[in-house]
């Protein structure tokens, strides 16, 4: 058998306060109909986690309600009604998927234990450690019936598919049939199941198979035994390698496998019909709980720690698909009751009925419910609506009228069908978002936005909220009152100078509307706000003089500080989200619908409000099956995206503008911590780290910024020298974009470039010892080639000098001769770019630094590799001219270059490494450099030997 | 500095232990931005706001008096971890580990930083009843003071100096009581070795 191993998310974290204080607790878990969410909760949280099933990298919604563990959950039949019974004694009702809490349907003296929604939604069993199940209406709350009989606390129920019979068993292992209709037990089986005793976490169970005909019951001997529906004898067992009792088991949507688990911590997937099982799993935990997704082949378990999982294609492809031939029972059942039958009816409009109560599921207004259901099948594509028709769970009974006939067609159409149909549900376009917001926690404050610089904070109160803006730096930044908020605004943007405030429309009274409130202003009452009809906000930013706001027509509205509407743009497609920086505006917006392998299709534009002017645009790039969770800028002006995958990619101009990946949580994460991104600089990432669960911080206690080195994802190599690498490439980077800042401002006004000079000198000496490293650890691992070509990299002559003196330690003279020859080549041309730089800088007098460049690599021999001098030499004469330029004496080409010289090396801080580099020059002159004595000659003679050859540049002044 | 208090041996009040104790570094986390701080002791900084730094405790309790920052209470001072030691204490002999400082420390910050600590009632109470274990620990040991027979590892600066007088008085009174037997001893061995002494010249004088 194939070995495979599942991996577990966590949904639930064992917390010693409640129950289980062995760490193993009874979790739930379930799908809704159509597969679009997971619900699991666990008796040992008080949560019950709603799971986007499409985009399982969201946060789950967490339903608080409860005040102890959850410990059963029950879906009705058409998902628009969530149950959840609890150790605090309650049962309480929800609508789904939004989550919203409709009401305490029923209580109990102790905890609950099972709880099961019959066929048509309108009635709710309970039952747990009290004696007797509850059947409750589900439209008023009032208890139906109560049936007594167990001895044990009930641990599990289920409704007969065809609705006659309900049956149940106890922790003792007796099962009971009971007839509905009159409420009494028709059969009664004593100890069949095994006795579970005390300990909660494990619980007996048992379930209809999805035509009714058979109640599978986990039996003593470490087996499954059916029983018949209307006699209640035994029909077969599924015996096979379970070595331990079954705890939990599950019937595929189509009846034909059955997936049982067992305290052996295995999973076993039987044919039903063979009695024979087909597929099997081990687990570190027992699992407590399985769903078969409606639509697929896929199995969701969640085991006792609280880790759920999806187990996909569990049946093998050579075998029928679990959800091929769903049994109809409604046209089976030819014993129907009255009231199943006028079930039916109601369905089609969207809610269900039930034996004089009219609507199910919904405690609510019903109109206003219809109303919503409505409006949603409105929105949803055609493709969902016949998915919706068929990808019924068994149980469902009455397809909607109106999409009869594409049911019927798809009933009889092959899986590849169905699945293409699910696959176009699957994909989802990311909604907007505001880069640093965290979502709604019903009575907990939640950010509105979190950046470098502050946070906006909310808490929502009935019809209005609170809000409250903090600055990190106490000392420095405004003081600002908090506001009260009585447009329920849900996106915000901080900067130094003030904050914008949008909120989404509600309806026709509450419209959209933008508010920027500036922090301090010569002028009373100078915050403003903007309506917008038949218009909705999406996106704010905020940057230096500038707000700017996206709204549902994608347009981008620039507005001035003082709130004159200056530019309106249309953009391309909807808004995914914004950012802005000084002058700088980043948009990201949908370029089209997303790919069938759900990968968002995004695209990004920068635009310049103070110049009006688009200096970069392009697509977005994301992980596969990624959406973007964070965007902005770096504290150096750079644009940097983080998506749900945890890779952080950041914006260069390097190869016309590409994005590079420059951490990746997975290579740095430890155990189960989530980062949540808040900013960036040249070297650290500034994270919130979240613990496990939690994928967003939360406002209290307050967080706090944990820095990450910025790490490019490296492929292993052979080096082992990981850490060398990846600072190779860093430092790269940064002289790439400190030269593009030295040429920005050089050509922008000339302005004075001496400290990006300093930062790009150190920056190049933090390079060369990089450099040195590896090549000692290329030399020590036998990569000569790759030692070669680091050592045309080394930009200082006393770098090289030093890596000869290296090669020669770690005796490999073949290496010292080639770099010795490297080395020469080196000094040629510089000797020629120096020269002609220099006589460029005479003859223009403004001495631009790109013609020194320009002029000096064609002077160069063509037999030399061009990428090192391009690299390193360039720089270097760029600063001897600004240097020569400031100092403004450049009358005479000889005094000019002595001039500049000693700066040059007192900048580096090293006298040393004039002399070494001297001396290096000293013993090439001597020994083998024909071309440098060859250019040592003209009018400059008598000045080299007035002194001694003590320098480099002395002799390239020749 | 030390002996101010205790005439008889070299004794420190409780202020002084705390005194030594502020040296203790404990991560704080500033609100605001400041280049970094020099002093005898070492540098510390620069600091940034929202992110955590590691200062002394003297420094820390000085810029929180400010309302410069937060105090992040130190890893042991879980409620977690507390329970868990206190059993420890409760269930056997030995003394856990904690901080040499701990009491030291946890009075400081439950005096002037009691709003960064979450649970602080708890946490307290809980540092008391470990404390209070490991003083009656400290005082049963010493019933039963002899000078090998006591483990005194894992001891927290405080109870050294509850016991410091004490126990230095005690092992003194040992070596004056061993020294009495001693001296006997070393006279014994003195008288022994001149005649070891003696007998050699003999010895030797022998074979002549």
């Amino acid at each position: 058998m194939k070995i495979r191993t599942l991996k577990l998310r966590e949904a639930h974290k064992p917390s010693p306060g409640y129950g289980a204080a062995n760490g193993s607790s009874f979790c739930s878990i379930l799908w809704d109909q159509q597969a679009r969410h997971l619900v699991t909760a666990s008796s040992s949280d008080s949560g019950i986690s709603i799971h986007d099933a499409l985009l399982p990298s969201t946060t789950p919604k967490i339903l608080r309600h409860h005040r102890d563990g959850v410990t059963a959950l029950a879906l009705s039949p058409n998902s628009t009604c969530l149950a959840s019974g609890s150790i605090d004694n309650s049962v309480k009702l929800y609508r789904f998927p939004g989550g919203e809490f409709e009401t305490n349907i029923t209580r109990f003296t102790l905890p609950i234990r099972a709880l099961a929604f019959n066929q048509s939604g309108s009635m709710l069993a309970a039952a747990g450690d009290d004696d007797g199940i509850k059947l409750i209406n589900t439209v008023d709350g009032s208890i139906a019936r109560v049936l007594k009989g167990h001895k044990g606390s009930v641990t599990g129920l289920a409704f007969d598919p065809m609705g006659e019979y309900l049956a149940s068993v106890d922790s003792m292992g007796t099962v009971l049939f009971w007839e509905l209709q009159s409420g009494t037990i028709l059969h009664t089986l004593k100890g069949v199941a095994p006795n579970t005793g005390l300990d909660t976490s494990l619980v007996n169970i048992l379930s209809w198979s999805p035509d009714g005909e058979m109640l599978a019951v986990p039996g003593l001997k470490n087996d499954v035994v059916m029983y018949d529906r209307d006699t209640a004898e035994k029909v077969f067992t599924l015996r096979g390698d379970h070595l331990l009792p079954l705890c939990f088991l599950s019937w595929s949507p189509n009846g034909k496998y059955m997936a049982t688990s067992g305290l052996d911590r295995q999973v076993l997937i039987w044919d039903v019909l063979k009695k024979q099982d087909i597929d099997r799993q081990k687990f570190e935990d027992r699992i407590c709980c399985m769903a078969w997704k409606p639509v697929g082949n896929t199995l969701a378990v969640v085991d006792v720690s609280g880790k759920y999982g999806l187990w996909e294609s569990v049946i093998p492809s050579s075998m029928k698909s679990p959800t091929d031939d769903i049994p109809q029972s409604s046209k089976k059942s030819n014993g129907l009751m009255l009231f199943e039958e006028e079930g039916q009816e109601p369905c089609s409009s969207g809610s269900l009925g039930d034996l004089g109560e009219d609507s199910v599921g919904e405690s609510g207004p019903p109109s206003r419910k219809r109303i919503r259901k409505r409006s949603e099948f409105d929105e949803d594509d055609p493709a969902e609506n016949t998915l919706d028709g068929f990808g019924l769970l068994p149980q469902r009974m009455a397809p909607k009228r109106t999409h009869y006939s594409a049911r019927e067609h798809l009933d009889k159409g092959s899986n590849e069908e169905l699945r293409s149909t699910a696959m176009s549900v699957r994909s989802k376009m990311q909604e907007a978002f505001q880069p640093g917001v965290t979502p709604v926690q019903p009575g907990k404050r939640r950010f509105l936005c979190y950046n470098m610089l502050g946070t906006i904070t909310t808490m929502e109160y009935d019809g209005y909220s609170h809000i409250e803006i903090d600055f990190h730096d106490t000392s420095r930044g405004p003081r600002v009152p908090a506001m009260t908020d009585h447009f329920g605004f849900t996106m915000a943007c901080l900067n130094e100078n003030g904050s914008v405030f949008a909120n989404p429309c509600k309806g026709d009274k509450n419209m959209s509307t933008l508010m920027y409130r500036p922090f301090s202003s010569w002028a009373n009452n100078s915050e403003w706000s903007m309506r917008f009809e038949g218009e909705e906000v999406k996106v704010v930013a905020l940057g230096v003089h500038w707000v700017a706001a996206i709204t549902s027509l994608n347009y981008l509205r620039i507005f001035t500080e003082g709130g004159l509407q200056k530019h309106i743009l249309s953009l391309d497609g909807p808004a995914v989200t914004a950012s802005g920086s000084k002058n700088q505006l980043a948009v990201v917006t949908h370029a089209s619908s997303c790919l069938p392998s759900s990968d968002q299709v995004l695209e990004f534009q920068v635009f310049d409000i103070r110049n009006g002017t688009r200096p970069s645009r392009g697509r977005l790039p994301l992980s596969p099956g990624s959406h973007l969770i964070w965007f902005g800028f770096s504290e150096e002006g750079l644009l940097s995206s983080y998506d749900s995958k945890g890779v952080l990619r950041v914006f260069t101009s390097q190869y016309g503008g590409s994005w590079l990946p420059l951490f990746s949580a997975n290579k740095t994460k430890k155990s189960d911590e989530n980062y949540w991104v808040v900013g960036l600089n040249a070297n650290k990432l500034f994270c919130i780290v979240c613990k496990s669960t939690e994928v967003f911080p939360q406002v209290m206690p307050k967080p706090i910024l944990t820095l990450l080195d910025l790490s490019f994802p490296l492929a292993s190599s052979d080096l082992g020298a990981d850490v060398l690498e990846n600072e190779f490439i860093l430092n790269n980077l940064h002289l790439f974009q400190i030269q593009k800042r030295i040429e920005e401002s050089s050509s922008d006004d000339g302005r004075d470039t001496t400290e990006l000079d300093d930062e790009a000198f150190s920056t190049e000496a933090a390079q060369d010892r990089c450099i040195l490293r590896l090549i000692a650890s290329c030399c020590n691992s036998d990569k000569l080639v790759r030692a070669t070509e680091l050592v045309k990299l080394l930009t200082l002559e006393k770098s090289m000098k030093g890596a000869i003196k290296l090669v020669t330690a770690l005796k490999l003279p073949n290496l010292a001769d080639r770099f010795n020859s490297i080395l020469e080549e080196r000094m040629l041309i510089e000797t020629k770019g120096m020269s002609e730089t220099a006589g460029v800088a005479v003859s223009q007098g403004s001495g631009l630094a790109r013609n020194g460049t320009a002029s000096e690599v064609p002077s160069g021999p063509s037999c030399i590799p061009s990428s090192s001098t391009t690299l390193s030499a360039p720089r270097f004469f760029k600063k001897v001219v600004n240097r020569g330029e400031q100092k403004g004496r450049n009358d005479h080409n000889l005094q000019t270059a002595r001039e500049v010289q000693p700066e040059v090396a007192s900048s580096g801080g090293s006298t040393e490494l004039r002399t070494a580099a001297a001396a290096g020059t000293q013993e090439l002159n001597g020994t083998s450099n024909p071309f440098l004595k060859s250019s040592s000659n003209g009018p400059t003679k008598e000045t080299t030997s007035q002194r001694p050859p003590s320098n480099p540049f002395k002799k390239s002044a020749k | 500095m030390a002996g101010q208090s205790g005439s008889q041996l070299s004794l420190f009040t409780p202020d002084e232990v705390e005194f030594v104790a502020e040296d203790e570094l404990v991560e704080i986390v500033p609100n605001l931005r400041m280049d970094s701080l020099n002093f005898i002791c070492g540098d510390y900084g620069p600091f940034y706001p929202q992110i955590a730094i590691q200062v002394p405790l003297w420094l820390a309790l000085a810029l929180k008096k400010r309302g410069k920052c937060t105090i992040r209470p130190p890893q042991w001072m879980s409620i977690e971890n507390l329970t868990q030691v206190l059993e420890g204490e409760r269930e056997s002999h030995a003394f856990q580990t904690l901080p040499f400082h701990y009491v030291e420390i946890s009075r400081l910050l439950f005096d002037r930083a009691r709003d960064d600590i979450p649970d602080v009632y708890m946490v307290r109470s809980l540092v008391e009843d470990i404390r209070d274990v490991r003083f009656h620990k400290v005082e049963t040991n010493l019933e039963n003071f002899t000078a090998s027979a006591v483990t005194w590892k894992n001891m927290a600066a405080m109870e050294v100096n509850i016991i410091r007088a004490f126990s230095g008085r005690a092992l003194q009174a040992f070596y004056r009581h061993e020294n009495e037997q001693a001296v006997p001893d070393l006279d014994r061995t003195q008288d022994r070795q001149p005649q070891n002494l003696n007998d050699r010249p003999r010895r030797n004088l022998r074979p002549r």
